[in-house]
């Protein structure tokens, strides 16, 4: 079938069999090789809350965790039509079909699927009372966090869900990615302009004053830069642009930008807020010690609650910030953080790979 | 009489006594059970590895909880659950490695979960668990002192410009009608002279004995409006040492403020009490938030204003305060973020008139605060504090 997913981080409730250790309850320090409770063929989609994880492939759903009581239970459901996208949080799953329908499935056990309701939007009428050509209401992207569900449709309005937040002009770009932290939401469009809204308490939003924003709002400091990813973190956030350059902002509480956490004495802390993204230079790569200009430019982003990830287009994986409960793979026993960027060792070389990471963890999908 | 460790496990919650708390917290119900049951079971069955485990996962989870959001709309269960967690985990870490730099981590721990959690009322014998813990932590803390630190000297009083009136000794009802109804900044003279803290807490070291082994916020950077400003939580005993020992120094400042240190160490609230001031003009006594402010010389906190009545007493060290009126509010430049609204961008003791030119239309009162003095503030008055020495500052608040 093809499929092979390496697994490091928290599995306090059997969320995934690793196949190496026997308890289903215990922390998986290295990527270990983790094996699905389902043999059925087909692409794999998977989204990492706390205590559950969320596995669908075709119209098949499952939940493996801690849904009521004990570990490792699992809640299994099937949608209408194929799935095309998940969304995970500690209370529940959001599920996008391929049609753009929108369900929820509460993290209990006996739950069902429920139809999301998005607010109808206000009746629009040109000035002769027509209804105005109809908006496209088909939902294309989901993300959420423990404070944030965010929908977007087709026709470019974003959903607080069920309210509209704020619409973009239909057509004017597409959305090509959206991603949640905890509380707050980051938007990349097709442009390569990001937007950023929710709670920026910890600076996670990146404009400059520490508060709340309702709506999305353009994130100028990065304006007129071209960016191709986008990650959210907790509190945190990354960008990488076009010209390979990586961007962070947020809460540096456990080194999750890659900045240095404790001053050069050790006693005292650095302060652990950067409400501006940061331009964050890379470690050397592979060969490019000697070489002028380093090749290995980053070109993905992916990030946990406290943990950072970048993929570079050499294909290794460079980590950072919590590793408290193995997150970041093979550390140094007690090791609670790492405040630079460092490249994760043990991933198979010459080999394509997709990045999920859970609050605690991180997952890679290998494709053959 | 310090109890020994074994002892101190019989004051563990059973999982009856704190089932209803966890009744719809699935996570902590699950863990907080198989940790309670372990050692009411006296720890038979092997499983100590997996179940510290997951009480750290616990412990963290709900640290993250309780820094989401507006850390007032963090439900209390969930604080209530930080601090059951963080006491099963100090007891799985003493399992583990009793050494004295563990007892000291398990000292931080449970001083985290006083101050990020909630440990009131959290079943029958929580505060006795609490105090025995404590007593058990604190035994060999003695052992991380070092030398000893200065006794301060008791400053001269000095004749010093005051632009606000000032009351020796007022009757409550004087108070009442002169400053609290008018809403008038007042300096209030003798009227805490009975306090044991104006001699006891000039020996630094009583703060060490009684309060060193505890974990406190700070500030460090002199000024919380700035950007190289943060916080972070340290043991009492390491700041005394880094800000009033024998340094170099050319350390960065640091500032215990507005913290509520006499609800975290009784023995030092026993050497202050609240004004009748206070507490003859508040809606409700119960609520008098009482905060200690220590640090060193130069610490500064920028022109900012309080929603509730203040009054400052100063314990030791001086303070030099410049004051302006809440109906000023407008021409003093408050910051737009939501953060620092309440806070002016103004250096007050040296106001930049070209860049912002309102200032030139308000009137700023000025004044020195020293040992034995109170300044009542009314709510909403703008205040900038400059301490000139070492200086240890209780505030009141109250509505």
């Amino acid at each position: 079938m093809g499929r092979r997913l390496l697994f490091t981080g928290f599995n306090a409730f059997g969320q995934h069999n690793a196949s190496s250790t026997e308890r289903t309850s215990g922390r998986v320090n290295a990527l270990t090789e983790i094996s699905l409770s389902d043999d059925s063929d087909g692409k794999i989609i998977l989204a990492l809350s706390w205590r559950y994880t969320a596995y669908a492939v075709g119209k098949k759903l499952w939940l493996q965790g801690l849904l009521a009581s004990k570990p490792a239970e699992r809640l299994e459901v099937h949608a209408s039509e194929e799935i095309k996208a998940l969304a995970a949080c500690d209370a529940h799953c959001l599920v996008l079909l391929q049609s753009g329908q929108l369900y929820k499935l509460r993290a209990e056990l006996n739950a069902t699927l429920q139809a999301v309701k998005l607010e109808a939007p206000s009746a629009k009428r040109n000035i002769f009372g027509q209804a105005k050509e109809a908006e496209d209401i088909s939902i294309t992207h989901i993300a959420c966090g423990s404070h944030i569900n965010v929908a977007i449709t087709a026709g470019n309005a974003v959903y607080s869900i069920p309210s509209c937040l704020h619409r973009f002009p239909q057509g004017s770009w597409r959305v090509r990615q959206l991603e949640c932290g905890h509380e707050h939401a980051l938007l990349l469009n097709g442009n390569g302009d990001v937007y950023s809204w929710g709670n920026g308490l910890r600076g996670q939003l990146g404009h400059e004053s520490l508060g709340v924003e309702e709506r999305p709002l353009l994130l100028e400091p990065l304006a007129g830069i071209k960016i191709t990813h986008i990650a959210a973190g907790g509190w945190h956030s990354a960008a990488i642009s076009a010209f390979g350059d990586l961007y962070v902002w947020g809460w540096n509480c456990n080194g999750q930008l890659g900045m240095r956490v404790m001053k050069p004495d050790g006693l005292l802390k650095e302060p652990t807020v950067y409400p501006l993204p940061q331009l964050q230079d890379l470690p050397a790569c592979c060969a490019a010690v000697e070489a002028e200009t380093d090749v290995c430019t980053p070109i993905k982003a992916y990030a946990g609650s406290r943990h950072t990830l970048i993929q570079r287009s050499c294909g290794r994986l460079w980590a950072c910030g919590w590793c408290a409960h193995g997150q970041l793979g093979q550390q140094p026993p007690k090791l609670a953080y790492l405040d630079s960027f460092n490249a994760m060792q043990q991933l198979p070389k010459d080999c394509d790979y997709n990045v999920v990471c859970g609050p605690w963890s991180t997952l890679i999908a290998l494709s053959e | 009489m310090v109890d020994s460790i074994e002892q101190i496990f019989k004051l563990l919650p059973r999982f009856e006594d704190i089932e209803e708390l966890l009744q719809n917290e699935a996570e902590a119900r699950y863990i907080l059970k198989r940790a309670a049951d372990y050692f009411q079971n006296s720890h038979l069955n092997g499983e100590e590895e997996e179940i510290s485990y997951l009480v750290r996962g616990l412990v963290d989870k709900t640290w993250e909880r309780i820094h989401s959001g507006h850390f007032s709309s963090v439900p209390v269960t969930v604080r209530k659950i930080y601090a059951l967690a963080c006491y099963f985990k100090i007891f799985f870490l003493l399992l583990e490695d009793p050494s004295l730099e563990q007892i000291e981590l398990c000292g931080s721990v449970l001083d985290e979960a006083q101050l990020l959690g909630c440990t009131d009322k959290l079943y029958g014998k929580a505060n006795e668990l609490k105090e025995a813990l404590m007593m058990y932590l604190d035994k060999d803390a003695i052992k991380f002192t070092r030398d000893p630190l200065p006794i301060l000297a008791p400053v001269e009083r000095r004749i010093a410009d005051c632009d606000v009136p000032q009351l020796d000794a007022p009757s409550i009802t004087e108070f009442r009608t002169k400053c609290y109804e008018k809403l008038q900044p007042t300096l209030l003279l003798n009227t805490i002279n009975h306090w044991p803290a104006l001699t006891k807490w000039r020996d630094l070291n009583y703060l060490l004995k009684v309060a060193g082994n505890r974990t406190v916020p700070i500030e460090i950077g002199s000024n919380y409006a700035s950007d190289e400003w943060s916080q972070q939580l340290v043991k009492l005993r390491d700041f005394l040492y880094r800000q009033f020992g024998q340094g170099d120094g050319d350390q960065e400042i640091e500032y215990l403020a507005q913290h509520e240190l006499f609800a975290q160490i009784p023995a030092l609230k026993a050497d202050i009490c609240v004004p009748d001031y206070c507490t003859g003009t508040a809606s409700n006594e119960a609520d008098v938030d009482i905060k200690a402010w220590l640090g060193p010389r130069h610490t500064i906190s920028p022109m900012h204003y309080d929603p509730k009545h203040n009054l400052l007493c100063q314990v030791f060290g001086s303070k030099s305060i410049i004051l302006a009126s809440c109906a000023d509010t407008e021409n003093l430049y408050p910051h737009e973020s939501e953060f620092l609204n309440n806070t002016s961008q103004i250096d007050a003791a040296e106001p930049d008139f070209e860049r912002f030119p309102l200032l030139k239309g308000v009137r700023f009162y000025k004044l020195l605060l020293q040992p034995g003095d109170c300044l009542y503030l009314p709510p909403k008055w703008w205040h900038y504090v400059r301490s000139e020495t070492a200086s240890f500052s209780v505030s009141f608040w109250w509505e």
